[in-house]
């Protein structure tokens, strides 16, 4: 390190909500003040690392807007006009609203609606614990835009994610890949430490990197081949790929057999499948094969070879294998199909499929933007199933780091002998505050995240929501567009300010470190919640501070954290328990209901969803010809911020001064509009009104607005003023609904070209 | 052969991030970025060139170029520029009038006035940590790891390696500066 003169260096993390860098940070403190940040050294030196948001995040603690003490409305919500009060204060009238809300309308009605945590777990888990004590509600924002990925890998893996199945071998080693299929993300800007210096690195050793997206994007100018496709098109796409692998024959069939839900019979008329009683075999409740040898059903072990395609009749009953019912709609859906509908041409289709089908080594890299629109989970399970049929989802295990263990019980339910907290999802919260279904919040605590900013629908959210609450806090470091409408406002610390654990990045477990003492009135968020519970009777679960709940996180006595303490985090970060290479494949058993990879689920047959169909976007106009707003809205993530943090970052200002919409060309000159015009996006739910960008970079038909910019940082509007809260039933059955920030349609005009 | 320290930037990892702008103004307590981040070709920062589909987007990190023969340290009637023997182009910020000769004798854009207009300041190629035994400040933040550091003369250093294994070029080499930065150009793309 370079050692800043009369500095001490403390190491901490940086925990900002990018996904999971944890980047390693040593901050120089001089007479008191952060003067420097810089990457901290890991064991791997390849984990020594920064972005663009780390290097400027002396600019957030260090920031004149920061929020310096409690704050009490005294306007109408929304104006912005609050009263200086104390700590005690501003406490004691929470803890006493809080109390009588939950006299009338029981401890539900209180609702914790918790952001992004980034890479914490104390700052997070102290609102739980506190939830879970009064068991009042915990908002889930899982469907804030990130829902739809874990339900469609929920059903197909069995995992909550599906990265390190569809893409570990980007971070094992091993023989070089051959193809890097890059799908719905843009690691380049999104994720450019943990994932695009691996994909670069990869393509560097001869890999063929592709990228699929309707824009673009800085990693598809990185790739060698780039598919512009039409958003929310991806299960289609999709089912093109397989139609060709299967076509050539290209599928793995060993794979299929080992690790999928392939060769199961499946019951043609209910769609569920085979059950030993129904084909008269022993066991009853197992799933059933068709014997290759045989000739017969049996249960799906012990035996030799079963069937993998075909159609059976069983004690009468008419069945095909799961494989077969795939292989039937991929049938259905020849490149020139589904180039019809994806808008990329059947050729490239075609060639795609022979190179995923005939890779050596292929990994598929994708992560939450396509899974931001209405039937998103099934576009995950498509690319998934692509994966799987190809027998390129890494499902065996040959030792290495076991995934962190934390001691979450105390935090989701502090007391054991009641129940915990309630929960809905983020997007059940608009039915709760508007209808009282599926039960009423009354009262909502904001805790790191910008809820009228970045969630759908910022009017129905400002107009209707927030005057149906009787109580509104906020816990942040600025006066964000959420923070205006807080009837209470309390300034939080910054990543500098306090201690956390932080179980990133994988192998690592690290601590972050207190740095410097909160600036002005400043108190972490698990300073905040301890302080609430005292005057809710709850002193004793909060007792030894920040420090006392990292230790009770680390308390797991789980092998992973074996010798993991506070103090030794203090020097720097450690790598969890390893499991040794026990020198064979191990199969992976997956968290299906079958154990195995489930390209076939019988839960969704009813809702015909058993296998990734295609189901046309809700909004996203397909053909424009007709339609009111026939654009496509999408949007992006942008370097310069996480989210809507450091959109008020006065040196990112600079490099990228305001919220810009991303036209094509052809769409512009259309609409008689130029580069640097002011233009109103709109639809029936509202507009935002910002400059044109004009670019080839995103497919025609299609617009973009990066998310995260505030809303006073718009002339009118705001990205969210266009968004809707439309909950998609299956989502909300398997998981949780999620957000579709991604298929929404519009119209754009120059501005004052449209009746206000 | 002698010291020759430069920086080579390998434009197929730059990914345009601007990091290393970032970084250099914290590490330097620049007031005016040293290093300017280009979209190659492009009407917009960020943007591509060609027609959709078919496009390409190319990032050029613009920074002093630490030149043999430097345009600047002629220029200048403060002597305040000078080139060191090992190869930074170093600017004596004591002896610095402000009167921005150096500026517009810069072929490459590279010198800033500072933000109260009274000095001009540039890139230094870190030398209060390249004298330590440390890469410059933007070579440790680089996001796609795209700016090496080293004595172009000697393969083992980082960027000597890469000047002596890859093809590079250097900015407008008609003008006989001499540049110590060196540019990696991009990959053609493959397809499918």
């Amino acid at each position: 390190m370079s050692q800043t003169s009369g500095a001490t260096v403390i190491r901490t993390v940086c925990p900002a909500h990018c996904g999971i860098d944890a980047c390693g940070i040593l901050a120089h403190v001089k007479d008191g003040r952060v003067v420097k940040v810089e990457p901290a050294e890991f064991p791997d030196p390849s984990y020594r690392r920064i972005c663009l948001r780390g290097l400027s995040s002396l600019e957030i603690t260090y920031h004149p807007d920061r929020l310096r003490h409690p704050l009490r409305r005294v306007g109408p919500r929304g104006e912005g006009r609050f009263e200086r009060i104390t700590w005690d204060q501003a406490l004691d009238e929470i803890a006493e609203k809080f109390q009588k809300i939950a006299a009338e309308h029981g401890w539900s009605a209180v609702g914790w609606v918790l952001g992004g945590p980034g890479g914490g777990t104390t700052k997070f888990g102290a609102y739980l614990r506190l939830a879970s004590l009064t068991q009042s509600t915990r908002v889930s924002t899982w469907g804030y835009g990130d829902a739809a990925l874990p339900c469609g890998s929920r059903i197909l893996f069995g995992t909550h994610t599906p990265y390190g199945l569809l893409a570990g071998s980007l971070r094992s080693g091993g023989a070089p890949l051959d193809l890097v299929v890059v799908w719905g993300t843009n690691p380049a800007e999104s994720q450019p430490l943990n994932m695009m210096r691996r994909i670069m690195d990869a393509r560097r050793q001869g890999a063929r990197v592709v990228v699929i997206d309707p824009r673009f994007t800085v990693t598809a100018s990185k790739a060698d081949e780039y598919l512009g496709l039409k958003p929310g098109t991806d299960a289609a796409l999709a089912l093109g790929l397989l139609h060709v692998i299967f076509r050539e024959g290209l599928e793995d069939r060993k794979f299929l057999e080992r690790h999928t839900v392939g060769p199961y019979l499946v019951r043609t008329d209910t769609g569920r499948f085979l059950r030993g009683r129904e084909a008269g075999l022993e066991n009853a409740d197992e799933y059933v094969v068709w014997d290759a040898v045989a000739q017969g059903p049996r249960s799906r072990r012990p035996g030799g070879p079963p069937e993998l395609t075909g159609s059976y009749t069983v004690s009468g009953l008419a069945c095909k294998t799961a494989l077969q019912l795939l292989m039937d709609l991929a049938e259905t859906y020849p490149p020139g199909r589904a180039a019809e509908i994806t808008g990329i041409s059947a050729e490239t289709i075609a060639r795609l499929a022979e190179r995923i089908g005939r890779a050596e080594r292929a990994a598929f890299v994708t992560h939450m933007g396509f899974t931001r629109t209405y039937h998103g989970d099934i576009s995950l399970r498509g690319l998934g199933t692509v994966a799987a049929v190809a027998g390129q989802v890494t499902a065996t295990f040959h030792g290495g780091h076991r995934p962190a263990v934390l001691n979450w019980k105390p935090f989701l339910q502090a007391d054991p002998a009641r129940p915990s907290y309630h929960r809905l999802g983020i997007l059940q919260l608009y039915q709760a505050i508007l209808s009282g279904r599926p039960f009423p919040i009354r009262a909502v605590w904001f805790s790191f995240i910008n809820f009228l900013n970045q969630c759908v629908d910022s009017r129905k959210i400002a107009m209707e929501m927030f005057p149906k609450l009787d109580l509104i806090v906020d816990a942040d470091l600025f006066m964000t567009p959420t923070a205006r409408y807080a009837d209470y406002l309390l300034p939080a610390a910054s990543f500098l300010e306090f201690s956390d654990f932080v179980p990133h990045p994988h192998p690592y477990v690290q601590l972050q470190q207190k740095v410097i003492e909160p600036l002005h009135e400043a108190r972490s968020d698990a300073d905040i919640a301890a302080g609430l519970a005292r005057r809710l009777g709850y002193r004793e679960f909060f007792n030894g501070g920040e420090e006392g709940l990292i230790d009770l996180i680390l308390d797991a006595k789980d092998p992973s954290l074996a010798g993991i303490t506070r103090e030794k985090l203090k020097q720097g970060p450690m790598a969890l328990g390893a499991v040794p290479d026990l020198g064979s494949e191990q199969d992976v058993r997956f968290s299906t209901p079958s154990g195995k990879i489930e390209i076939y689920a019988e839960s969704l047959a009813e809702a015909g969803q058993a296998l990734p169909v295609y189901l046309p976007p809700l909004e996203t106009p397909l053909e424009a010809e007709g339609k009111a707003y026939p654009l496509a809205f999408i949007q992006g993530h942008s370097r310069f911020r996480t989210h809507s943090m450091f959109a008020n970052v006065a040196s990112l200002l600079e490099m990228n001064p305001e919220p810009v919409v991303e036209i094509s060309l052809e769409d512009a000159a259309r609409r008689g509009i130029a580069e640097g015009d002011l233009v109103t996006v709109f639809n029936d739910r509202g507009r935002a009104t910002l400059k044109a960008r004009l670019t080839e970079g995103l497919r025609p038909g299609v617009v973009n607005i990066t998310e995260g910019w505030w809303l006073e940082q718009f002339r009118e509007g705001s990205v969210n003023h266009l968004t809707h809260d439309v909950i998609n039933p299956v989502q909300e059955a398997v998981y949780e609904p999620n957000m579709h920030m991604n298929d929404v349609a519009v119209e754009v005009v120059r501005r004052g070209e449209v009746e206000s | 052969m002698s010291k020759r320290l430069g920086l080579v930037i390998d434009q197929e990892r730059c990914i345009g991030c601007e990091a290393c702008t970032v970084a250099c103004r914290l590490e330097n307590q620049a007031t005016a970025p040293w290093i300017r981040v280009e979209t190659m070709h492009a009407s917009q920062k960020d943007t591509p060139e060609g027609r959709f589909p078919e496009l390409s987007m190319t990032f050029l990190p613009h920074v002093c170029q630490h030149c043999d023969r430097p345009p600047c340290v002629d220029a200048c009637p403060a002597l305040a520029l000078s080139k060191r023997e090992d190869g930074p182009v170093v600017l004596d910020r004591e002896a610095c009038d402000g009167c921005q000769t150096c500026i517009s004798a810069c072929p490459y854009d590279a010198i800033r006035v500072s933000s109260d207009g009274l000095l001009v300041e540039k890139c230094t190629l870190c030398l209060h940590r390249i004298d330590q035994g440390l890469i410059p400040f933007c070579a440790l933040c680089c996001e796609g790891q795209a700016i090496l550091f080293g004595d172009l003369n000697d393969p083992r250093s980082d960027a000597g390696r890469f000047v002596a294994n890859e093809p590079t070029y250097q900015l407008r080499p008609e003008l006989g500066t001499g540049p110590s930065v060196y540019y990696g150009p991009p990959k053609k793309p493959r397809g499918l």
